[in-house]
């Protein structure tokens, strides 16, 4: 990209000229392009005046006790934590991109999901913690099974794709201070061992996720594509 | 301070504000509830005049906002006072939710409050901007070398977060005509400002 293509990519990016699309591609290629965040923080002073001029607004009283009551209890292990989801659908969660891709029709989910979990209970031993993970038309698209020995596997309820250029990437978290962790990168979804060797055992709650990135992996390390499908994971009735 | 001149003691005491905001950010990083209630304070009234501007729904900027807060909560530890303000560092959080606002599934509800929007209103405020921007801004005297029109579709855009799509449809441009427009807008404005 040329000084020139940056500086345009980084002012149209400011003014909030992008689409969805473009403006998750300019927001990945900010985290690894310093000289376009360079740009980017020089526009911004630019056009800071602007906002400036909006005439302040008193903001609903009751807007801070519910942004307090979101922060979560005060705890010194997890002081940080957001425990209450937000109600706008950012664009990440809302996946209408994602639409045209397509997950298979339900019904032939339902037959795999039986298909699978038999095939899953003779193989092995029954798993201590299960997680549903739905699409965002709330449809079951993969489970993830963890076992008592740690191991923790993946399994495919739909036949999802990655287009050209892209990857699959399935993401763990457990502790919001250390963020998500990768823990698998798939060209098209099927049936795998998820990669979580020195990580903590699995617990209740955990969730689990596959998100849309660039083709080899997220290049920051962290999720910045689309969730394609997520889940938390709940303890089975053999127990942790 | 009794020492400074009238023009720079604003300027001194922008700084030790955002010296204030710098430290309650340190604050937030830590878990410290009263780092974020003093940006909350010092910010929300302004942030709710721009998100609603941009959103022109008070339930959605309220929602922006409170998301706001929460992001700026959780990215505190980022905040690195070498990159930028506090301040724009905060309204560039404000402005990304608010784009993904508009961008996101709440939009279909926009597009009917968009349409009943006078052009002649919208072209009254671009210019209320402009004459609300300070007579000593570089920002304002750079603005004012741009053609009318061309002022209008840089303000219309960021005021509105409009895509370059909404923007030709508005200005009843093709896309491409727009889109240059914008570039050689900001290319003057990027020359004027540096």
């Amino acid at each position: 990209m040329s000084a020139d293509e940056r500086d345009r990519l980084a002012s149209e990016y400011v003014l909030g000229l992008l689409d969805m699309e473009e403006m998750r591609r300019c927001e990945e290629r900010l985290a690894r392009d310093a000289g376009l965040a360079l740009q980017v923080e020089l526009w911004r002073a630019r056009l800071a005046e602007l906002d400036a001029t909006a005439a302040p607004v008193t903001p609903d009283p009751a807007l801070w006790p519910r942004i307090e009551a979101a922060l979560g209890p005060v705890a010194p292990a997890t002081p940080r934590r957001v425990a209450r989801p937000s109600r706008l659908a950012t664009w990440w969660e809302s996946l209408s991109l994602w639409r045209g891709y397509g997950l298979a029709a339900s019904a032939a989910l339902v037959l795999l999901a039986f298909g699978t979990a038999q095939l899953a209970r003779q193989a092995a031993q029954a798993p201590v913690l299960v997680a549903v993970l739905l699409s965002d038309q709330n449809q079951p698209a993969a489970v993830v099974n963890a076992f008592r020995d740690g191991r923790t596997e993946l399994l495919a309820l739909s036949a999802l794709k990655a287009p050209e250029g892209k990857s699959l990437q399935v993401w763990t978290l457990w502790d919001r201070e250390r963020g998500p962790v990768s823990v698998g990168l798939l060209e098209a979804m099927r049936n795998v061992e998820l990669s979580v060797e020195g990580l903590p055992r699995p617990a209740a709650a955990q969730l689990y996720e596959v998100t849309l990135e660039p083709a080899g992996g997220s290049p920051t390390g962290r999720p910045t594509g689309p969730i394609l499908m997520k889940g938390n994971a709940s303890p089975t009735e053999t127990g942790i | 301070m009794t020492t400074l001149l009238p023009a720079l003691e604003g300027a001194a005491e922008d700084v030790l504000a955002e010296d204030a905001l710098a430290e309650a950010l340190r604050g937030c990083a830590r878990g410290d509830r009263a780092g974020l209630q003093l940006l909350y304070d010092r910010l929300a009234p302004k942030m709710t005049g721009v998100a609603l501007r941009m959103l022109r729904r008070r339930d959605l900027a309220d929602e922006v906002v409170h998301d706001t807060f929460l992001r700026i909560w959780e990215k505190a530890d980022s905040f690195d006072p070498a990159r930028g303000r506090p301040t724009s560092w905060a309204f560039a959080i404000l402005r990304n939710t608010a784009l993904n606002a508009l961008r996101g599934e709440g939009r279909m509800e926009l597009v009917g409050d968009f349409e009943a929007i006078e052009p002649a209103s919208e072209e009254a405020d671009a210019e209320t901007l402009v004459m609300a921007l300070s007579e000593a801004s570089a920002l304002r005297r750079c603005l004012d070398r741009l053609e009318p029109a061309r002022r209008r579709a840089i303000l219309l855009a960021y005021m509105r977060g409009l895509t370059h799509g909404e923007l030709a449809g508005r200005l009843g441009v093709p896309l491409g005509t727009a889109k240059a427009w914008i570039r050689r807008s900001l290319l003057t404005l990027r020359e004027c400002m540096t």
